[in-house]
């Protein structure tokens, strides 16, 4: 195979990542010699990033802060606190280390605040200790024209439990990737999402959650609306290694096409090596009910407000998994003044 | 105050064909008054519902329908509601998700800022609606639960009507209310109906068994056949049609 011609984007981010170490040289050598991922690579077979950094030449800055303050690249948690990935226009790099230390409880409220025209590549390694329990609530709500490309490694140790509510309005193209390593053995695992797409805005939900130990425990909630010219790409795979028997794993993803022209893709995969195991996976894309439509209209609603209800009760439930009342409700006003918006 | 004149109507069916099911449809409803449309399955009653409505996909193709002297035929289906058109679906439909609650203040307040006047509050509404569902032994706690779901067919049309006592609508079309009910809930339902009745508000009930007429007593009965009204008269007409069937009037249609 020859040398690959190099996108404006490609050589921007490369020249950034000049004389980089650890996981920046990787990432820079992985763009050197096959370019941003295109849909040619079956993992972003359905959000081509190549194309979508098409226009973005210049370099940006990025970084994660914490409670208002730019954050060190490796810290520890032990109280509730927000997380920011700030990102200027043009293409940045930024990376966090997160642990949460044994037998602590947290409330991570993630959020991300980009400019139009912001393509940053964030990483997050999170590590949860025996006994911990981290609560990941993330707001994507991000500019049209922006492309954030979040990818968070979760390793759960025992009795462990982590939880992650996120809800995304998608961008030009919008990655979210969890990848968790889960151990079982009293640990729990509950993976929540809400994505609602108004049009020409996309979103991918890319997750793994690998079970190493036994009687591990995951649950997964993810629903979707996307409207016309819009597309929700979900992947989800659960993998339970040999030794993880017992693991009791479901995965839902729910979606409505709010229009013909809406897309929505998605592959969801069990991979099994244990044989005493209880895994699901379900998948269902749907349209909006047009008969409760029509009743609700019949008593008074208009069509926006009859709609925007009908969507909100369908998109609603993952968020019910967000414990604090406050924070939840936050983020379901932000979720219904968006649908107040979607044709 | 609901007058229809030589209605005509198409639907689309599901494999694209089109159907024409109101055919030259004539009726005239004034302040007051309980009407009964009576006919066998087919003859068009639940499509004159939906076309009165304001359903999307029951297109108008001819004649006049006009509701406190303002044609229909325009209006969007909460415009109709607004103005005071209630429909009692025959099939309460479900919607998870949405607390009957929420749902019946939203509507009721929707209608009220299209009508010009004042939303009720919070606590005003708690107490209206609390009254009401006192009256027809509907519990709070159903109140509570999403629209319809999980409601028995009895509950379900229960509900139907606590949602007209609350919306207070000017004219009601009831659409096969009396199916899928036992005579104990038959006579909730209708008791129901009948605190509804007054001067100044008009009803047309929909039915396909007599039954239905012991308990809210219509002044004038229409038979419907093959998408028009083939034959009015009074009460006594029900049970004529209950002796004798529908093939005469049928064949007085074809």
């Amino acid at each position: 195979m020859g040398a690959i011609t190099h996108t404006p984007a490609e050589k921007t981010l490369i020249d950034l990542l000049d004389g980089a170490e650890d996981w920046r040289a990787a990432a820079r050598d992985a763009v050197v010699r096959f370019g941003l991922p295109t849909k040619r690579a079956e993992a972003w077979k359905w959000s081509d990033l190549r194309r979508a950094s098409h226009g973005i030449e210049t370099a940006g800055q990025a970084e994660f802060r914490l409670n208002g303050a730019t954050a060190a690249d490796r810290l520890t948690i032990d109280a509730d606190a927000e997380l920011e990935l700030a990102a200027e226009a043009g293409i940045s790099v930024a990376s966090i280390e997160i642990d949460i230390p044994a037998g602590t409880r947290v409330v991570l409220k993630e959020r991300y605040s980009l400019a139009e025209g912001a393509f940053p590549t964030a990483r997050l390694e999170i590590t949860l200790g025996e006994g911990a329990e981290l609560e990941r609530v993330v707001l994507c709500d991000t500019p049209e024209n922006s492309i954030p490309v979040v990818r968070s490694r979760v390793v759960v140790a025992k009795q462990a439990h982590y939880r992650q509510a996120t809800l995304t309005f998608g961008s030009k193209l919008t990655r979210n990737e969890t990848h968790i390593t889960h151990a079982g053995e009293g640990a729990e695992v509950e993976l929540g999402g809400v994505y609602l797409l108004e049009e020409g805005r996309h979103a991918d939900f890319t997750s793994t959650v690998t079970h190493t130990g036994p009687g591990g425990v995951t649950h997964q909630l993810l629903k979707g609306a996307v409207a016309a010219h819009a597309q929700g790409v979900f992947q989800g795979k659960f993998k339970v290694e040999q030794a993880a028997q017992q693991t009791d794993a479901k995965m839902t993803h729910r979606a409505l096409m709010l229009d013909d022209r809406a897309e929505i893709d998605a592959k969801p995969e069990l991979e099994i090596y244990a044989d005493d195991v209880q895994c699901a996976h379900g998948n269902a894309l749907g349209a909006i009910d047009e008969t409760a439509l029509f009743y609700m209209r019949q008593r008074g609603l208009s069509e926006v407000k009859a709609r925007a209800m009908l969507i909100e009760s369908f998109l609603a439930e993952p968020l019910d998994m967000i414990s604090d009342d406050v924070l939840r409700e936050e983020l379901a006003a932000i979720l219904r003044q968006r649908l107040g918006a979607i044709r | 105050m609901l007058k229809i004149n030589n209605l005509h109507n198409k639907v689309e069916t599901q494999d694209g064909e089109e159907k024409v099911i109101l055919k030259g449809l004539s009726l005239e409803v004034p302040a007051g008054e309980v009407h009964a449309i009576m006919g066998p399955n087919g003859s068009g009653k639940s499509t004159l519902s939906y076309v009165l409505t304001g359903r999307d996909g029951y297109e108008v193709t001819d004649g006049e329908m006009e509701f406190l002297g303002e044609e229909l035929g325009e209006l969007e289906p909460e415009e109709r509601a607004a103005k005071g058109l209630y429909l009692s679906f025959q099939y309460p439909v479900e919607i998870p998700g949405v607390p009957t609650i929420t749902f019946l203040k939203e509507a009721l307040n929707a209608q009220r800022t299209a009508r010009g006047e004042e939303a009720m509050s919070a606590p005003d509404f708690m107490k209206f609606i609390r009254e009401q569902a006192k009256a027809l032994g509907v519990s709070m706690d159903m109140l509570k639960r999403p629209v319809n779901v999980g409601f028995s067919g009895g509950e379900k049309k229960r509900m139907e009507i606590l949602q007209a006592l609350i919306l207070q609508p000017k004219f009601l079309i009831l659409d096969e209310t009396d199916s899928g009910l036992d005579i104990d809930a038959l006579k909730t339902v209708a008791e129901g109906v009948n605190t509804l009745r007054s001067d100044d508000r008009g009803m047309l009930v929909i039915t396909h068994y007599q039954r239905l007429l012991d308990y809210i007593k219509p002044d004038v009965v229409h038979v419907m056949a093959n998408g028009r009204i083939v034959k009015s008269g009074g009460p006594e007409l029900a049970h004529e049609l209950e002796a004798e069937g529908y093939d005469k009037f049928i064949g007085e249609a074809a």
